[in-house]
């Protein structure tokens, strides 16, 4: 227990420490004061040092006390830990310059790490290379694609036509996939706004529209939802005996 | 009250444009908005002369005149915008069918009445599509009626085919639809064409009464009687060629089916209870109205918050019930055919609900409010874009279903931009009575009724047929002067038309 202060504190025994044994633990926190926190002058340590004495736990409590921790009623455990993490903080505040290079990037730095060696080529691509950009650039063109300024996006764009329609199901079964339907006028349907800039209108609605379809696919997948729900619980039943007509 | 003549009463009357008329402050006492109305020509005739025969001396008994009722509505409290009376518009309990009214929900005066929503609750129309064509049923339809009639029960004191445990209905009344989807008599697509997609989260079985319960429990799955009625129907028009294939309709003389009903004796029972406990909360809120029988409770009171969930609880079981039918249908039409609905391509074109109250965000001025809609005998029809409309319709509008009278015709509408301006997003229901039930019982003769019927083609299995005259054509509005009206004033939109080969009712 607290192995990693005890240790960080340089405390001898901090593999062995029991803390229920009542002598470690008695024996620790005079450590603490003798070593670390110093807040007694060394005459006045006289009473913890009395490890058998009866009257030890009412020094300790008294020495709590003194120090201002905030767990004299807590358990022993919170005690403890915030003595050890109080010792640790006064332990840094003396040699702040001879710790402060210890920070975490530092130490990884300084781990070995097995380096991996890409296969793939793709990690060795400059991707900010004309000729990357002209790639993206005549791909987009055969697949009819309006290019984008940025042409990571124009990429997104492709990567979402060749995965949605130029997968081996929908190249098998393309009337299965790609959605049949007539072309809808949209340029000429009510926007539901009203704006005098023609451009706006239309980003507008094209807007509309793919909110739309993003509506569609989400109520789709609450429909397939339900209906692998309803595999388990449906059992619809009728009887025709109870049937009555009026009059 | 004041009475005054009827040219005094006309003072009051303002025709706006050729569809339009408003009834302005004063015309019946205390009205907090004006009223308005949609007409045409003949209907206004209709609706004048209603007014016209209540005015004449010694005219008691029966309902208030429609136009009179909207003015009540408009002096109920919290009410904002208009009374709307839409062109379908006749006498009712308290409410005329036909009157649309909201209500401010932050309004701490503003009420929820019963009889804005009326006696059958989410009473609503619902679409089914197939990808059959006339030809294709003309020489079987008297077997498919009667396979209709032998799958869904009609009539009073029907009873449905379903079995059904108090348990079950619990569920039911708590989930609508998504009850129906668990137990696996509709499909998912179903519940996503759905005005409310099935299901009033509001609902709270815990506040129906026992008896409303006794009442609903044999009866899911059943069809009723009144108005109600279950149409093969063909498609006759097609207006706006785009919007009706959104909905699967191609082309003319496809088959479709109409199913029309409610929530029975449940939402029945559930109103009554309600209107006995509101008007302890009128007397003891001291809210005044200007007729009885617009007993209501403030929103916020717990005689309205009672309502609204017991309500929401109603609607749940006719939509499970319509549901059923949804299921039935589908049964029959599958045996007949020998095919699965799903080869049928029998999908839910969409289902409305025209008697029902739902709290709704709305531009009041240039505010956005919350408001509590009541709409009775008329129909929601939310514009395209609107976020709580399915999103196949977006750019379509919202389906609105207009059943037609017993043998006529039915459309379906969408739901347009200034119709949410004016109305808040409704419109009409249907054809609306001009005879009550009594006076047709009193002038038509039944034989003669259902052999019209049979003249024009149209097979029909009825379980009481001496009750057809009241729903015969001649006790209703021409649906197409009341469609044409909506058409007009702009407040929805045509997108086609179906007439009926085959007819169940009860």
């Amino acid at each position: 227990m607290f192995k990693r202060k005890l240790q960080a504190l340089q405390y001898v025994a901090s593999d062995s420490f029991n803390i229920n044994d009542e002598k470690q633990v008695r024996s620790l926190i005079l450590w603490l004061e003798n070593q670390k926190i110093r807040y007694y002058k060394i005459q006045d340590r006289e009473n913890l040092r009395k490890h058998d004495s009866p009257e030890w736990t009412s020094h300790y409590i008294k020495y709590l006390q003194d120090v201002e921790c905030p767990f004299i009623n807590g358990k022993l455990v919170e005690q403890l830990e915030w003595l050890l993490g109080y010792a640790v903080k006064l332990e840094y505040s003396d040699n702040v310059e001879k710790y402060k290079s210890i920070t975490s990037q530092n130490i990884q730095k300084d781990k070995v790490v097995p380096k991996v060696v890409s296969s793939s080529t793709l990690d060795s691509l400059n991707f900010e290379s004309d000729d990357f950009k002209n790639g993206v650039k005549s791909l987009a063109q055969i697949l009819n694609i309006t290019p984008h300024p940025n042409h990571f996006i124009t990429l997104q764009a492709i990567s979402k036509v060749i995965c949605e329609r130029l997968n081996p199901e929908a190249l098998e079964n393309p009337s299965f996939i790609i959605p049949e339907g007539k072309p809808f006028p949209f340029l000429e349907t009510d926007a539901g706004f009203v704006s005098n800039d023609q451009v706006l209108t239309k980003a507008g609605k094209i807007l509309k529209l793919l909110f739309i379809q993003d509506l569609r696919s989400l109520q789709t997948q609450i429909n397939e939802c339900i209906v692998s729900v309803q595999k388990v619980t449906a059992n619809p039943k009728t009887d025709t005996k109870l049937g009555k007509v009026g009059f | 009250m004041v009475v005054r003549s009827y040219n005094e009463e006309l003072q009051y009357l303002e025709k706006v444009n050729s569809y339009c008329w408003k009834i302005k402050k004063g015309f019946q006492p205390n009205m907090r908005v004006e009223g308005i109305f949609y007409v045409n020509d003949y209907l206004e005739k209709l609706m004048l002369e209603e007014l016209r025969n209540s005015c004449r001396p010694g005219a008691v008994g029966g309902f208030l005149p429609g136009v009179k009722q909207i003015a009540n509505v408009a002096a109920l409290p919290g009410i904002v915008g208009h009374s709307v009376g839409l062109p379908d518009i006749h006498s009712g309990y308290g409410f005329a069918i036909g009157n649309m009214a909201a209500f401010d929900v932050n309004d701490p005066q503003s009420v929820v009445s019963p009889g804005g929503v009326g006696f059958d609750i989410n009473c609503g129309v619902r679409l089914l599509r197939t990808n059959l064509f006339k030809k294709d049923v003309l020489p079987i339809k008297e077997q498919l009626a009667q396979g209709l009639f032998d799958h869904i029960p009609v009539g009073v004191g029907s009873k449905g085919i379903i079995p059904m445990t108090a348990r079950d209905l619990e569920e039911a009344l708590e989930m609508g639809m998504d009850w129906s989807l668990r137990e696996g008599y509709i499909w998912a697509e179903d519940k996503e064409h759905c005005e409310e997609y099935g299901r009033m989260l509001n609902a709270d079985p815990t506040k129906v009464s026992l008896r409303a319960k006794k009442r609903g429990l044999p009866q899911l799955g059943t069809l009723g009687a009144g108005n109600h009625y279950a149409e093969i129907q063909v498609v006759e028009e097609i207006y706006d060629k785009w919007a009706a294939s959104k909905m699967g309709i191609e082309e003319k003389n496809q088959i479709c089916i109409m199913i029309h009903s409610g929530s029975r004796g449940f939402g029945h029972q559930v109103a009554t209870d309600a209107l006995v406990e509101m008007e302890k909360a009128m007397k003891r809120d001291k809210i005044e109205t200007n007729d009885r029988q617009l007993a209501c409770a403030r929103i916020k009171s717990e005689e309205g918050q009672n309502y609204l969930k017991a309500m929401a609880a109603a609607a749940n079981f006719a939509w499970v019930n319509r549901s059923s039918m949804t299921f039935l249908c589908r049964q029959a039409f599958a045996k007949q055919f020998r095919m699965t609905p799903d080869d049928l391509d029998m999908h839910v074109i969409y289902d409305v609900s025209h008697n029902i109250a739902k709290i709704e965000e709305h531009m009041v001025g240039n505010k956005q409010k919350t408001l509590l809609v009541h709409r009775k005998g008329s129909t929601r029809a939310f514009p395209p874009h609107h976020p709580l409309i399915p999103v196949d319709y977006q750019l379509t509008g919202q389906p609105v279903l207009i059943g037609g009278t017993m043998g006529t015709c039915s459309y379906v509408l969408t739901g347009t931009e200034q119709g949410m301006k004016e109305t808040f997003g409704s419109t009409c229901h249907g054809a609306g009575r001009v005879l009550s039930r009594a006076k047709s019982r009193r002038n038509l003769d039944y034989t003669e009724v259902l052999k019209n019927l049979e003249d024009t083609g149209i097979s029909i299995r009825v379980a009481s047929p001496k009750l057809v005259m009241e729903e015969a054509p001649e006790s209703y509005k021409n649906v197409t002067d009341v469609v044409n009206t909506c058409h007009a004033a702009g407040i929805s939109k045509k997108t086609f038309k179906l007439v009926p080969i085959a007819v169940i009712k009860g």
